[in-house]
């Protein structure tokens, strides 16, 4: 019981009271930023990340962890009283919550949230304490061989999973890849795609990017659509349940747990994946599938456990990697780098009180949420209240003050605001822009294991299919690719054949 | 000043994918640029920027084949009209806060940002805009620079303070 002395010592230091504090703020932070509509969780860290540069690394990312979760459960209170998903993990609360909210539910749908919430978050901690430690054993015999595939991956997977189609998927990626090009080749020491610019010399920050794409694109979009005046459904009170509510909610709980967790971790974009499983899921099982769709609450119940589950599975991948598997743990990784850190197995021996830390954070930050969360609904809800033009300049305001704080630079205001035109034009042609964050942010990580496997190999290219967990990790990869469309194409041929 | 929007959605799609090419294309002519480095690197610094654009110009013209291929049959299916007005004023804000920034000072600058970003959404309180985004912006300003140990730039207003 290795983990359990480790996250023992983790709560020692999660538990000190300035840490205490840290974590309180950053529940506190993270729920009044991603309750805003529109931001959503990436964001939401983005722009955040400031605020943790005058800390100490443990703290900074107890607050972090604070913020990531806080996020999460704000996002899903807009979702429910005012049908604004800030993300796409969050469009299935969105649907049935805010059916509920309309049929005057709106307390026990923002309670099955918030109770879902903390049970699949407590679990997937309870999951990442003891899986965490294990991957890391695992990922120390990986070389850049095994990394290289492992991004391949993710490549494949985020490109044909986020995003309609996945040529769309496939384009943004590309994107992304293209710009995390820029800058000094770390191998050759040479300036590449910097067009003369100095300040383009260390590349392209992932925060810049994100808050381009996220806050100033979003916000480029907001303004060239309709004006739409989004009716807020009102709270009072605590909120809570029926008995016969939580009788209807238990299982859809544990079972959204259980499937986002595992998928969480996986490289396939995040939470998007598991909620709309855990909705089909929950759908199949009900005694009541006429009610879906017009607010059934095992309908918000599923998704939201599934969402925070698959929270806690994605750090797996990211502590223990060092690869993220959604935008918001790209940001995450853009912050540990702010502070010269690098996730991976190495970080799990290197700086223990950091890694246990956080662990132990995330499961008191699950409890302070369900405590803010359920008598403060109300108070919550008010921010929903904030007329969208003042919403929108504050979002520029903030956006351009989190930027310009990351290395004092107008240069990178600038092009932040270009990158958000970009996202804009992205977002009207239906183009994804989350796979273009993990793709600047992978991009360098592959070329630079690619060209180590090589160096290893002595340009023998044989080593990343005779080595076994590469080679298993390259063909999950071309499976990603060729099975969807054969199989759409073969679906499609039989459905022909029987008409 | 809404724009007629029934191809033009179409025209807009045919020419980001276009764009994405000749994105492949600057890539693929600006990789031949970067030197080989030495020779113990057995692939270069050229290769994956060639990977990359190869990537780009392969979504880009099947994307845009697509389009070509659908071509006007589907055209006035997705109707978004486009408010060319709030994008021209957003895009005034951005550019005056990349002007400002250095010269005026982070309170001003964000004030204007805010102010302006009101108008895009056509809010029908100027005065009020422009009081919340001179509060939101001292703040900003007082909390980054005093409780966060940040250094913004200050400009007039922020010598003040």
């Amino acid at each position: 019981m290795d983990a359990l002395s480790q996250l023992a010592s983790g709560f020692g230091v999660a538990l000190e009271p300035s840490n205490l504090l840290w974590a309180f703020a950053g529940v506190l932070l993270g729920t009044a930023v991603g309750i805003l509509p529109g931001i959503g969780p990436a964001l939401t860290v983005a722009l955040l990340l400031p605020v943790t540069y005058g800390l100490e690394p443990v703290s900074a990312f107890i607050l972090f962890a604070g913020i990531y979760y806080g996020a999460m459960y704000g996002g899903s209170t807009t979702s429910i009283l005012m049908n604004a998903p800030g993300e796409s993990a969050s469009i299935i609360t969105a649907l049935e919550g805010n059916q509920m909210a309309r049929a005057g539910r709106a307390s026990a749908a923002l309670a099955t949230a918030a109770i879902g919430s903390f049970v699949a978050g407590t679990l997937g901690a309870f999951a990442l304490t003891f899986s965490a430690p294990m991957l890391a054993d695992l990922a120390l015999t990986f070389g850049p061989a095994e990394y290289f595939a492992l991004v391949v991956l993710g490549f494949t997977t985020i490109s044909s999973v986020l995003g309609g189609t996945p040529a769309r998927g496939l384009l943004s990626l590309s994107f992304g890849l293209a710009l995390g090009l820029v800058g000094i080749d770390l191998q050759t020491g040479q300036a590449r795609y910097t067009l003369g610019a100095p300040q383009l010399l260390d590349g392209i920050h992932v925060v810049v990017a994100a808050v381009g794409l996220f806050a100033v694109g979003e916000t480029l979009y907001l303004a060239s659509g309709p004006r739409a005046g989004e009716e807020v459904t009102r709270v009072r009170g605590f909120t809570w349940m029926s008995r016969e509510d939580f009788s209807r909610s238990w299982k859809p709980w544990l079972r959204g747990a259980l499937l986002g967790f595992p998928i969480g971790g996986l490289p396939m974009g995040g939470a998007e994946i598991p909620t709309f499983l855990s909705y089909s899921l929950e759908r199949r099982l009900s005694s009541r599938p006429e009610e879906f769709g017009r607010g059934a609450i095992e309908g918000v119940a599923g998704p939201e456990a599934a969402n925070n589950a698959a929270v806690a599975g994605g750090l797996v991948p990211l502590l223990t990697l060092g690869l993220p598997t959604s935008a918001t743990a790209a940001v995450m990784l853009a912050a540990f780098q702010q502070f010269d850190l690098q996730p991976g197995p190495l970080i799990f021996t290197t700086n223990p009180a950091l890694v246990w830390g956080l662990i132990a954070s995330l499961y008191l930050g699950n409890v302070m949420l369900l405590l803010l969360n359920l008598p403060l609904a109300p108070l919550w809800a008010q921010l929903l209240r904030i007329p969208t033009p003042l919403l929108s300049g504050g979002i520029l305001v903030f956006a351009t003050l989190g930027t310009y704080s990351l290395n004092h630079s107008t240069f990178d205001v600038g092009l932040m605001y270009l990158i958000g035109m970009i996202g804009f034009v992205m977002r009207r042609v239906d183009i994804p822009v989350a796979p273009a964050v993990i793709g600047l942010i992978l991009g360098p990580m592959a070329e630079q294991q690619f060209r180590r496997a090589l160096a290893i190999s002595e340009g023998d290219p044989s080593i990343f299919f005779t080595r076994p967990i590469a080679g298993t990790l390259l063909l999950l990869a071309l499976f990603a690719v060729v099975v969807p469309p054969l199989w759409r194409s073969l679906t499609s041929g039989f459905r022909r054949n029987r008409e | 000043l809404i724009s007629k929007s029934d191809s033009t959605k179409d025209r807009v799609e045919r020419a980001v994918f276009l764009a994405v090419v000749a994105l492949g294309l600057f890539v693929l002519v600006g990789s031949f640029s970067i030197g080989l480095g030495a020779g113990y690197d057995r692939i270069g610094p050229r290769f994956f920027p060639q990977v990359v654009a190869a990537m780009l110009l392969l979504s880009g013209s099947s994307l845009s084949w697509g389009v070509f291929r659908r071509g006007k049959s589907s055209a006035g299916e997705h109707r978004r009209p486009m408010n060319l007005r709030a994008i021209a004023t957003l895009g005034v804000a951005l550019a005056s806060s990349v002007l400002l920034l250095e010269r005026a000072g982070f309170i001003p600058t964000a004030t204007v940002l805010f102010w302006l970003a009101a108008r895009a959404f056509e809010s029908r309180r100027p005065w009020r805009d422009a009081w919340v985004g001179l509060v939101l912006s001292l703040t900003a300003h007082l909390a980054f620079t005093r409780g966060l140990g940040l250094a913004l730039p200050g400009g007039f207003l922020g010598s003040l303070f």
